[in-house]
């Protein structure tokens, strides 16, 4: 009976031995807790975009339909010719520029259904913080577009009235502002801008800033400082490539502050 | 919608906690001590306490899930034999053989013992999901007291049901006693369903909660009822109700495979022998019932929530389900070995042993094409080789048309096993006997073609046509066997016989067949729990309550098949030394069952439990 | 043994595996092409795992009915016990586990082979590319240069520029095997080849002419490719050129755009 009861156990052991040998034998995958993010609002569009490149590929669990499958509207590359993401975002509904358009398919993904496709996405402010959005936004929209989201995006959401579902219930904190007033012309010193950009008069190197406001409007000014090889000013074109795309990581409430004094130089 | 900055940061705060992985476990018992709990002043607030309890060595998820896991295999055991007990009972009452009866006592004696495995394995769950979440079980329980206080209250009836019908067995054995003590049987199983309802609307709850349920709802605004008829709720009834039966039937084999084993009489082992092949039937038949029930509850997970559904099937858990294919391959191999060696004792079944073979060639196929993966594994030259991660060619067999058509193949296989089984030592006498056999035949060969048609065609379609497929293919399957075996019925009456089945003349190896199936169910139900709950990935409440403990990230495969193991030696170590307990204080009952099946069991030979094919 | 070998379950069940080996191993492989059909050597672990199941089908066979069983077992007691097959049995001994052992052996034993990792050789293009400051979309691109201009020129331009640029990787027969290609793994890729060029549009090979290994896609990685990303020191018609000299030089033809759409599986 002894020996009975031995080969018993072997066989019981011996299946579990099996057993748990091919689950290790195959790729071990651990599914990970999504980082949790923290951004304060003079949070660079560099941070904000890779921030969201980390969870659409990550925990955002973005990739499960928005990979390069067909549950769901191509974000990575090209979408049945209309192009990349962040190109095709600003014409996709009127009235809503790209930032709007993204940031509400994500929080009501039923608004703007791409057609052909099934309602299947839910609202992601139920998985996702509102930082984790607005990051996944700049994300996008760095996918062939320019990033216009900034700090003051989340910022504001603490204040501004949901567009309908459930209002948050906790008290609005003190919103974490830039920490003293922003002084453009100490910032263009600050980054060196004015070593080439006069702020007025002759300029040494690039276009001056008087009169800048007249001929771009903001967002124009932005894309230039972000990537300054997007076009150039007239009598400047031999001078394309030589001011560094660096200028990314400038704080965004920063940049938006130089942004707005430029455009106000009339 | 738009939460500030504020409420994100209070969002990635830990949030109170609980098991986000209780196995598979419905939390029996977690009410039992729900009344005290809710009397502790501190749980009363949900935010009070933000921290999670410890446990030594192997960390608190694990001491929970082994707690949790352990818990609902008892539990599993005592709600899925009585399914059956009361069947065989009424199996004896209304054909009036004995042996049936004295089978369905003997479910019941090992019920008796691993009630109070069950019980105690349930104290340990509560105690240490007390200890260890603290704060996500008083937020259970602020949803969930109401139920709570009322599953106690069924464990009382329930308990002394179960007294009731066991002691009061041989008392009313006679006349109209018997029907009472018949529907004792039946209040029994009423009891346990309920039971397992309530503790399944918990954990459906964290899994599936209602839509309108966020992250700011206080846990008194939920509605009980809402909580409890969550999206999943009812498609975990059913496919655990439909489990614990498959479950109970196996465990039933491997007490009959270690009795006969273990027996010094022919008597004895020819009881034995009957025993575990019910079992096993029982286990098979319902096996065969289960994909459609999981078919239902992975849609209910997909309609809930498309990602979760996703993660399931394709994303970090796909693996498991070359696992799972590998288990089921298993379980269909040793339950046809188990028929087909069984034909050695029946006089006329050597007319059918040379099939066998071909049968066993085409589960082979099977199991090889349904373990195919999409994805290989492969050094870095080979895949060069390859050309990519897909082989160009055996790929093919990884998808999903390929492996639904294998399945279904080797569930007719078996099924046809069972068939020849049944036919073996009868020789049909009605006059149409060549005619139904033909049609028997026939009603095959068109549920194949109609299998191998979709398989094949699913190829040339478009997935969301492809999915529709496999439908048709499990119809066709379930047609053809309601048809067959309604021949077969018919066809069997009053059919003479080419002599009886030699109970007891079983080899030994054929009884080791049982252990493993009995072994690789409860594997598989361990590991089918750690994908229910692994599911909710590093939720507690999925999306309403994060998991913020140290074992937030839900583990690897290699992890937890560990801790199944684990969890399965335990199991069977304990029913074992409580079955070894039993047999110390057993009367010589067997003996007068064993004569019983030796003489008796003639007339009625191969009737046992046909409804379950 | 009175009876034939293949008569005896035992030499029946060795024949199974053999036969079953044999197919996995290289019918699956050699066989389908016979027939038109792709395919490629097979894994090792699938290989292994659809053994497994063999062995475990045979095993079944031989022990599910009583005679079968006891015929099965016969040879092997008789090498185990039987006085007459010391020799036999004292090579069995000997050789199973050497055989073990070098099992064993081949399996630990240090390899210079990378550790297996997931790639993608071809991944999806974008739709759009940003070509030395200005938007090109990829997206139906056909190779301008072959509309305007003399083709014979471009081609001629088209050498001058692999020879200066690309030869030392890809070798002068546009093989892959230039003096470079052994230092680098992956290896430069073989315009020969009938899985490369053939089966891309040009514009895809635009696309990684100018943005080489830095700019491919996150689906591709993990990546060692050593290309250089080109546009900062060709101009778009010479990349344009050059595609000409491969495809010309190699005898392919470019995929076109019309036959796209044969999409792949999901999963």
């Amino acid at each position: 009976m002894l020996k009975t009861n031995l080969s018993i156990l072997a066989v019981v052991i011996g299946c579990l031995a099996v057993f748990t040998w091919v689950a290790n034998a195959i790729p071990q995958l651990q599914s990970d807790v999504p980082e949790d993010l923290v951004l304060s609002d003079d949070v660079t569009p560099a941070e904000l975009i890779a921030a969201g490149e980390e969870l659409y590929n990550g925990g955002g669990g973005c990739t499960a339909c928005h990979g390069l499958g067909e549950r769901a509207p191509n974000l990575l590359t090209d979408h049945a010719g209309t192009g990349l993401i962040g190109e095709r975002c600003a014409n996709r509904v009127p009235g809503e520029d790209c930032k709007q358009y993204l940031h509400t398919s994500m929080v009501d993904p039923n608004a703007y259904l791409v057609e052909g496709f099934a309602p299947i996405m839910l609202d992601a402010s139920r998985t996702l913080s509102s930082v984790q959005i607005w990051a996944i936004v700049a994300y996008l929209q760095s996918l062939g577009g320019e990033v216009t989201v900034t700090g003051a995006d989340f910022a504001d959401d603490g204040g501004a009235a949901p567009a309908g579902g459930v209002v948050a219930s906790a008290p609005a904190a003190p919103v974490l502002g830039p920490t003293g007033p922003l002084d453009p012309e100490e910032l263009l010193t600050r980054y060196t801008c004015a070593t080439c950009h006069a702020i007025s008069g002759p300029s040494p190197l690039g276009p001056s800033y008087e009169g800048m406001g007249s001929r771009l409007t903001a967002d124009e000014i932005r894309t230039s400082i972000l990537d300054p090889t997007a076009s150039a000013a007239e009598n400047f074109e031999a001078m394309l490539g030589i001011m560094p795309p660096i200028f990314g990581n400038i704080p965004a409430a920063e940049l938006e502050a130089i942004v707005q004094f430029i455009a106000s130089q009339r | 919608m738009f939460p500030g900055v504020d409420k994100t940061s209070e969002r990635n705060v830990p949030k109170p906690g609980m098991t986000w992985r209780s196995g598979a476990g419905p939390i029996l018992l977690l009410g039992a001590l729900a009344l005290l709990v809710m009397a502790e002043p501190a749980f009363a607030q949900v935010p009070a306490g933000r921290d999670y309890g410890d446990f030594p060595v192997i960390g608190g998820r694990a001491a929970v899930w082994i707690a949790a896991q352990v818990h609902l295999l008892f539990a599993a055991f005592v709600l899925g034999v009585p399914m059956f007990a009361v069947v065989t009972e009424a199996i004896g009452m209304f054909g009036g053989d004995e042996r049936y009866d004295k089978l369905s006592k003997e479910f019941t004696r090992l019920l008796l013992v691993a009630y109070s495995a069950t019980a105690i394995w349930g104290g340990i769950l509560l105690f240490l999901l007390v200890t260890i979440y603290p704060t996500l079980f008083s937020y259970l329980a602020q949803i969930f007291n109401l139920s709570m206080w009322i599953y106690v209250g069924l464990f009382f009836f329930e308990s002394f049901t179960l007294y009731l019908y066991y002691y009061g067995w041989d008392r009313w054995k006679k006349g109209r006693a018997k029907w009472f003590h018949w529907g004792l049987g039946i209040a029994l199983n009423v009891w346990g369903t309920i039971v397992m309802f309530i503790a399944n609307g918990w954990l459906t709850y964290m899994m599936s909660p209602p839509a309108d349920v966020t992250v700011d709802t206080a846990p008194q605004m939920i509605q009980l009822w809402t909580a409890l008829t969550n999206a999943t709720w009812m498609p975990i009834n059913i496919h655990r109700l439909i489990a614990n039966v498959v479950f109970g039937g196996a465990v039933v084999g491997a007490y009959a495979a270690y009795r006969f084993l273990a027996a010094k009489s022919d008597e004895e082992r020819a009881h034995y022998d009957w025993m575990g092949y019910v079992g096993n039937m029982i286990a098979i038949g319902a096996l065969i019932v289960l994909p459609f029930a999981g078919y239902w509850l992975g849609r209910e997970i997909y309609e809930f929530n498309q990602q979760m559904g996703i993660t399931m099937m394709g994303g970090f858990m796909s693996w498991l389900w070359i696992i799972q294919a590998f288990l089921i391959g298993i379980l269909f191999l040793a339950g046809n070995y188990y028929l087909w060696v069984g034909m050695g004792r029946i006089p006329g079944a050597e007319r059918f042993m040379p099939y066998t073979k071909y049968m066993l060639a085409v589960l082979i196929v099977g199991v090889i094409v349904w373990a195919t993966p999409n994805t290989m594994i492969a050094s870095r030259e080979e895949f060069a080789a390859m050309g990519g991660t897909h082989h160009p060619f055996l790929s093919v067999l990884g998808l999903m048309s390929g492996k639904n058509t294998a399945v279904n193949f080797m569930i007719l296989t078996t099924f046809l096993s069972f068939l020849l089984y049944r036919r073996a030592n009868k020789e049909p006498v009605v006059p149409w006997a060549r005619t139904g056999t033909i049609v028997q035949g026939a009603i095959f060969i068109i549920a194949s073609a109609v299998v191998l048609f979709y398989g094949i065609y699913g190829y040339r379609v478009p997935t969301i046509v492809r999915i529709g497929f496999s439908v048709y293919q499990v119809l066709t399957v379930l047609a053809c066997i309601i048809g067959v075996i309604t021949i077969d019925l018919l066809m069997l009456r009053g059919a003479t016989s080419r002599g009886t089945i030699r109970w007891g003349r079983m080899p030994a190896r054929s009884q080791y067949a049982l252990f493993i199936l009995a072994v690789t169910f409860t594997w598989l139900m361990g590991l089918m729990g750690f994908a229910r709950s692994g599911i909710r990935q590093h939720w507690h409440v999925f999306e309403v309550i994060r998991d913020t403990s140290p074992w937030a990230a839900t583990p690897a495969l290699g992890y937890s098949s560990v801790v199944i193991s684990a969890c399965v030696l335990i199991f069977f170590g304990l029913v074992a030394f409580i079955f070894w307990l039993g047999s110390l204080a057993e009367k010589p009952v067997i003996s007068s069952a064993g004569r019983t099946s030796a003489a008796g069991g003639i007339q009625s030979d191969l009737q046992p439990a046909p409804s379950e094919g | 043994m009175n009876t034939k070998p293949w008569k005896h379950p035992l030499g029946q069940a060795a024949i199974v595996v053999v036969l079953a080996y044999v197919l996995f191993e290289w019918g699956i492989w050699l066989l389908p092409p016979l027939f038109g059909v792709a395919s490629a050597p097979v894994p090792a672990t699938v290989v292994l795992q659809y053994m497994g199941t063999v062995v475990v089908g045979v095993l079944i066979w031989v022990s599910d009915s009583e005679e079968r069983w006891k015929q099965f077992k016969a040879p092997i007691h008789r090498v185990m016990v039987d006085p007459r097959q010391k020799v036999l049995r004292t090579a069995l001994m000997v050789t199973i586990p050497l055989l073990v052992a070098f099992m064993t052996f081949d399996r630990v034993r240090p390899t210079v082979s990378a550790p297996a990792a997931l790639r993608s050789v071809h991944p999806a293009p974008p739709g759009q590319i940003d070509f030395r400051g200005e938007t090109m979309v990829l997206n139906g691109l056909e190779n301008p240069l072959r509309h305007e201009g003399d083709l014979e020129e471009h081609y001629e331009e088209g050498k001058r520029i692999y020879v200066q640029n690309c030869m030392p990787c890809h070798g002068d027969a546009l093989d892959g095997q230039g003096h470079f290609a052994s230092a680098f793994n992956p290896a430069p890729l073989s315009f020969q080849d009938p899985g490369t060029i053939v089966q891309l549009t040009e514009s895809f090979v635009f696309w990684r002419i100018a943005k080489g290994g830095p700019g491919l896609p996150r689906e591709a990685t993990p990546w060692d490719s050593a290309m250089p990303a080109w546009e900062d020191l060709l101009t778009a018609e010479e990349i344009w050129q050059v595609t000409i000299y491969l495809y010309e030089q190699t005898g392919w033809e470019p995929r076109t755009w019309e036959e796209e759409g044969a999409e792949g599986e999901e999963h």
